[in-house]
């Protein structure tokens, strides 16, 4: 019962600042809105028991990922106006986009439920992915492959950036 | 581990023990700091309001809430007035797992320490609120300088927590006190990493915590008074308990983590913990008045090119000393 109470307030909180993030004019309103989505969803993963899942959920996206937005802001714009105006138009587009993004989640959760994993499930502590030590062993043992693909992809990435944003040398 | 059988008693009652102590420490830290730095430049300090003072904070806090609430007129009213309210949760959620003693905690998750660290985090981002929603040059300086500080030293100081995490095998900081067990504490043994990590702890959380040598977002000889520029009365009095509250978790997680928390020489219990807590924040004070501010550059320089590579090679190390032993 308290779960589902949890849940309600987690989902529409996250609705909420979800639909503000698009709809406010104002970039930083946006961003701090952005904050809230995420944190939210840190919450729902509470509810899920992806205790360490939400921990680094807080630690990476809203304390990295929004900061650094923040920080993107300060360094673009000029010190003196508060106001930063957005707006979209092309609304057709991102509404298709958001239908796709949808369709791909319903397909993923409902694949997951069909191969046997349980969404959702009050025992998802016991089945590993709630637990910090089963959660490491199984990226560091079994996944290490793809991980330090990753890894390396991200490294290429950050080299690009900055490549991209060094003064060519006289 | 509860002291109370019912979970819902138990975390009422520890909330309200927990949340009023770290109040009263808040407000008396004022007091100390202000005794401490007049003692330090041959100064009595308050003497007037009750016995040595000690009456100050309370009148002090008597006449902040009295004060009127200012809104700048070009101020973005909704968040500033939201900003103060926000920059003081993260620490007060961040108590309800810091354990003072044996059963002495709201709740000692799994992730306990990994969820203190990401609710410092956060602590940033209200913080650059105030400084934008005030719409005034020093306090977007400010704001400007608290998000680069954050998000840099925030590195280290997961690198250095990292290292008491490694040895004890665990991210729930009941377990990491109860591997010091023996004076084992992690800041003596292992030598070397145990307490090059510590000193990186200590160093980076004054940095997050906005302390000197690292208070250039506030830097008052500069910045007038950095984000906290615009703000008056009570909500300016909001973001001052925050600063106070934080220096404490961060004085608490050093002691848990590093100074074997509750235990010591003699019966383990509350009261070793709260003098290694109280130890940690006069020094804290004493640094403030004694050392200068370092500049927003050189204060970068120092996190890149000294902190975080340290703390790599800390990292590396404790985990090697892991493997042999």
């Amino acid at each position: 019962m308290l779960e589902w109470i949890a849940f309600v307030v987690l989902g529409a909180t996250l609705l909420t600042a979800g639909w503000k993030v698009v709809t406010s004019r104002d970039l930083v309103h946006s961003v701090l809105w952005l904050g809230l989505t995420l944190a939210a969803t840190a919450g729902l993963f509470v509810t899920l028991h992806a205790e360490f899942l939400a921990a680094v959920q807080i630690l990476l996206y809203t304390g990295g990922v929004v900061t650094l937005m923040i920080f993107g802001i300060m360094l673009t714009r000029r010190l003196s106006s508060v106001h930063i105006e957005h707006g979209s138009t092309s609304r057709a587009r991102a509404f298709a986009l958001a239908l796709a993004a949808l369709a791909l989640v319903v397909f993923g959760v409902s694949e997951a439920s069909r191969v046997g994993y349980e969404v959702g499930g009050s025992d998802a502590g016991s089945s590993g992915l709630g637990d910090t030590q089963a959660l490491g062993s199984m990226v560091l043992r079994d996944l290490v492959l793809p991980f330090e693909v990753l890894s390396i992809l991200l490294l290429a990435a950050m080299i690009g950036a900055i490549v991209l944003a060094r003064k060519v040398d006289p | 581990m509860t002291l109370f059988g019912n979970p819902w008693l138990h975390g009422f009652i520890m909330g309200v023990i927990v949340l009023s102590g770290a109040m009263g420490v808040a407000a008396y830290a004022v007091w100390f700091e202000r005794k401490f730095a007049a003692r330090m430049q041959n100064r009595p300090g308050p003497t007037e309001v009750g016995y040595a003072g000690l009456l100050q904070p309370i009148a002090d806090l008597l006449k902040l809430m009295q004060k009127e609430h200012l809104v700048p007129f070009s101020a973005d009213r909704p968040l500033f007035n939201l900003a103060p309210v926000l920059v003081v949760i993260a620490p007060l959620a961040t108590l309800a797992v810091i354990p003072f003693g044996p059963g002495w905690v709201g709740s000692d998750p799994s992730i306990g320490l990994l969820f203190a660290l990401a609710l410092s985090s956060l602590m940033v981002i209200p913080i650059w609120m105030a400084g934008w929603a005030s719409n005034n040059k020093y306090a977007l300086l400010g704001a400007m300088r608290a998000a680069a500080q954050a998000i840099s030293y925030e590195i280290p100081l997961l690198l250095a927590a990292l290292v008491p995490i490694i040895l004890s095998g665990s991210f729930r900081i009941g377990d990491i006190v109860a591997a010091q067990e023996g004076g084992q504490w992690f800041a003596l043994w292992p030598p070397g990493p145990g307490f090059l990590a510590f000193v990186l702890f200590f160093l980076t959380s004054l940095a997050e915590s906005n302390r000197i040598p690292f208070d250039i977002p506030e830097a008052e000889s500069e910045l007038v008074a950095g984000v906290t520029t615009e703000y008056s009365g009570m909500i300016f009095g909001l973001i001052y308990l925050a600063e106070y509250l934080h220096t404490f978790i961060a004085s608490a997680l050093a002691a848990l983590l590093f100074l074997g928390g509750w235990q010591g020489p003699g019966p383990d219990g509350i009261h070793w913990m709260m003098l290694k807590t109280v130890l940690i924040f006069a020094t804290i004070f004493w640094i403030r008045w004694s050392w200068l501010r370092y500049r927003a550059d050189q204060l970068m320089s120092i996190c890149w090119k000294i902190f975080l590579p340290l703390g790599l090679v800390l990292v590396m190390a404790s985990a090697i000393w892991v493997h042999l032993r």
